[in-house]
Formats: C-alpha cells, structure tokens, sequence
C-alpha cells in the first residue's frame, strides 16, 4: 500500500474547487430561488392577513355606518316630525288667521250689505209711504184744504224777518202762487188780500199750477220761496225719515 | 504485482502524477458544475419537477444542518452539501463500467477528512474567535485538553478510514465475485454497494456536521444521530 501526496494535494485542492463552483453555480442559485419564493410567500401571506384585516375593519366600519344609519335615522325622524309638527302649527295659525280675517270680512260685508239693504228698504218704505201719503192727499184738495193751506202761507210770511217781508214788498217783480189745481178768481182775491196783509203791505201775486204739489198753496220769488204743499212736506218728511235711518 | 490498493498514474504534469481517481474526480467536478449551469440557468418562481428536485436536495442539505448543528445553514450549506454530494456522485461511479470510484483510492478520503479538519478550525475561530475556539479542548475540564487534541486528529483519520474502507472493500467484493461468478452475479453485490455508498456519503456529511458543531459551541441537537459518535472507530 501507498499514499501519494502529490494526489493528496490535487484531491484536497479539487475538492476545495468543486465547493466553490457549486456555491457559485448550484447552491447559492438554488437557495435564492427558495428564499425568494418564500419571501414571496411570506409576502403574500402579509398581504392577506392584511387584507384579512382591512376586510374586518372594513365590516367594522359597515357595522358602525350601519348602527350610525339607525341613529341618523331616528335623528331624521325627529327631526321630520317636529318640523312636521312646527309646520301643522304654522299652518294652523295661519289657517286660524286667515278664517278669522275671512270671517271679519265676511262679517264687514254682511253689516255693509245689510245696511244697505236696511236703507234700500228705507228707502223704498220711504218712497212707498210718501207715495201712499201723496195718494191720499190727492183726494184732500178742495177749498177747505186750499183755505187751510193759505192759512199756513200766511202764517208762514207772518213768520219771516221784517227785514224779509219790507224786502218783498219793495219788490217789483211779482210773486208766483202755486197751486196743485187752479184756484178761482174769488181764491185768487182772497189769497191776494190775505198774502198782502201777511207782508205788510200790497205785493203782485201771480197765479199759477203745479199738479206736483199734490195740495197746497206756494209763494216763489226772485230771492224767496215759501213752501206750503204736501209735496214739500212730504219731501221734508221723506229727507228726515233718511236721515233718522243714516243716522 | 501491483497492490489494488495502490493508485497508478495515467500520467504526468512535470513532477506530478495525475491517477484515475483524480481523473475520475475532474469529469465528476465537470459533470457536477455542468450540471449545475443547466439546472440553475432557468430557475423560476413556479418550478419544474426537475427544480423542485434539487430544490428539494438544497431543503434537505438545510435541514440537516438546522437539526445536527442547530444554527442557521447558510454558512455550511456549500462545504456540508458538496461533500454529500461528491462523496455520494464518487461512491456510485462504479457504476460506470470500468470508472473506479475516487473515494475508494486512500488519498481522495484522506482529503476529504483533511478538509473537514481545516474546516472545524475555519468555522470554529470564525464562531468564537481563537481563543473560543481553543477552549473548546478544555471542555469539560482542562484535564482533557490533551485527549482532545488527539481525538480531534483521531477522528480525522477514522473519518477517511471508514469511508475508504467501506468503498474500498465494496469494489474489492464486486471485483473478486465477477472474477469468480460471472456476469449477473454481483449485481445484488452492486446494489447493496451503492446503498453503503449512500450512507457512507451521509455518515460523512453528518460526521463533519457534528466535528464543526462541537466547534462552533452549539449544544449537540436530539436529532444527531448518536450510534455515528459511538462508533468512530469502527470502518
């Protein structure tokens, strides 16, 4: 048996060189595939954990967006309810004052048309009693009535101002005496005389006729006028029942 | 009459003799690297069966070292693993019909022994530093320093004894029963060869394992397997 150390020494060196080009071109190469393959894994195994976990965080947050969706909700709700209830009321006072406006109104114009109503009616009351007066006046005219109206006539100037009567009586123009129906030359006197006696002194009479006087004896001149028929008084009677009723 | 034992130049380079076990041990480093390029030049993150294969030898080899040393692989993967994988590609070169395996030639082992010494020493100062490294003789007691000096050369030489002797006296087997039977006859012989190849590639790459953990200082793991420690001695 031998040992040759020439061997020896190319053994050990061709060893040493074979370690080296296997950690260059197999184990280093290889190992760093699996390294890197499970870094890749680890990797991914991070990245679904942590999709794992922003998943959970994620319900989470739907969790609370839900309950917070509840009390949003009922926050709403309240909210809806009393602007509801705040509305009702606003729109019931302003229902309140508009009915009670429209019942003033209504109130104003029932009063208004009443009362025209009230004074058309007076009115025609009026109308329908002088009317009626006025008929049966008509059936008074006679010489009692006609003496009894120059009786009035002559009260009537007895009753004015001297200052009036002395004013008439200077007068040149001569009064007109109307009368409902012609008066007769004896009347005509009568009334002459007595109308002269009345002023104080003898004034021009003139005679003429009105049937609108209904009765009665009038004395009209330049600046005075006597008014003694039922017409005027009718229409005294009728212009104060108006203003008792405007009144 | 020429001893088998005895390792015969194929021929010279100036002074040195290059014999059939370095030859041998050139095509297996080619063959090897060659391999390697070819295997490692189109890695990708979804492998082929033949990168998961290796992937799974390189898993292996960490595996191993993570259990009988108890630290982290990277730094031995190379030294562990290439010495697995030449001395298990060496021991079934006999498999080629007239390739004569390196490790059955005493220098090749006594090399391969000599580089795990150099290495436990390399690894050891690197751990510790000198002095670390040092006092790992005087454990557990300085008394031992001196028998752990010789052990730690002792089991060097164990080291490549049992594997020449393993390999060596499996090609001897197989060379003398096909002088004797014939043809098919060794092939039982043969294949319980390559199976004492396999675990003698295992023992040596465990073996040197354990060598580099005592001295690196990590505390022997459960997993080594103790009838190896016991049995230093023996081929």
């Amino acid at each position: 048996m031998s040992f040759d150390w020439w061997t020896l020494s190319l053994q050990t060196i061709n060893v040493i060189v074979l370690i080296w080009l296997l950690q260059r071109f197999f184990w280093r190469p290889v190992a760093s595939i699996i390294a890197e393959r499970r870094a890749l894994a680890d990797k991914t195994l991070a990245d679904i954990k942590a999709e794992s976990s922003k998943a959970a965080a994620d319900l989470a947050d739907i969790a609370a967006t839900r309950a917070g969706f509840a009390a949003e909700r009922a926050a709403i709700l309240t909210a809806a309810r009393a602007d509801a209830a705040k509305s009702r009321a606003a729109q019931l006072a302003e229902a309140a004052t508009q009915a009670a406006a429209l019942e003033a109104t209504a109130k104003a114009r029932i009063a208004a048309e009443g009362d025209a109503d009230a004074k058309a009616w007076g009115q025609r009351s009026a109308d329908l009693g002088v009317d009626i007066a006025r008929r049966l006046a008509a059936r008074l005219d006679g010489p009692q009535v006609r003496a009894v109206f120059l009786d009035w006539l002559v009260a009537a100037i007895a009753a004015l101002p001297e200052a009036t009567r002395q004013a008439a009586r200077a007068k040149t123009i001569p009064f007109d005496a109307v009368s409902a129906t012609a008066l007769d030359p004896a009347e005509q006197a009568h009334a002459s005389e007595a109308i002269g006696a009345a002023f104080g002194g003898a004034v021009a009479v003139t005679y003429s006729i009105d049937p609108a006087l209904i009765a009665g004896l009038e004395l009209r001149g330049d600046h005075l006028i006597v008014g003694n028929s039922w017409q005027a008084d009718l229409l005294k009677i009728q212009a104060e029942l108006q203003h008792d009723r405007h009144g | 009459m020429i001893s088998p034992l005895a390792s015969t130049p194929l021929f010279y380079l100036g002074p040195v003799p290059i014999t059939s076990g370095v030859a041998t041990t050139w095509g297996i480093m080619l063959a090897l690297t060659l391999g390697s390029v070819l295997v490692t030049r189109h890695l990708t993150l979804a492998p082929s069966k033949t990168q998961t294969v290796f992937e799974l030898l390189v898993e292996t080899v960490d595996t191993q070292i993570r259990e009988t040393m108890a630290v982290p692989p990277e730094p031995y993967r190379a030294f562990i693993g290439t010495l697995f994988v030449f001395i298990f590609v060496a021991n079934w070169c006999s498999l080629i019909p007239g390739v004569e395996p390196p490790t059955a030639h005493l220098e090749t082992d006594a090399a391969l022994a000599l580089l795990v010494f150099l290495a436990v020493i390399r690894f050891g100062i690197r751990a510790g530093g000198l002095g670390g490294y040092l006092k790992t003789f005087a454990t557990p007691s300085p008394i031992m320093i001196p028998l752990n000096i010789i052990e730690s050369i002792t089991r060097t030489f164990s080291l490549f004894i049992r594997l020449f002797g393993n390999v060596m006296s499996g090609v001897f087997m197989i060379a003398i029963v096909l002088s004797l039977a014939g043809l098919f006859v060794p092939v039982p012989l043969m294949a319980l060869d390559m199976l004492i190849g396999a675990i003698q590639a295992y023992i040596f790459a465990v073996l040197a394992m354990v060598f580099i953990s005592g001295a690196v200082g990590t505390e022997q793991p459960a997993t080594a397997p103790p009838a190896l420690l016991t049995r230093k001695g023996a081929p």
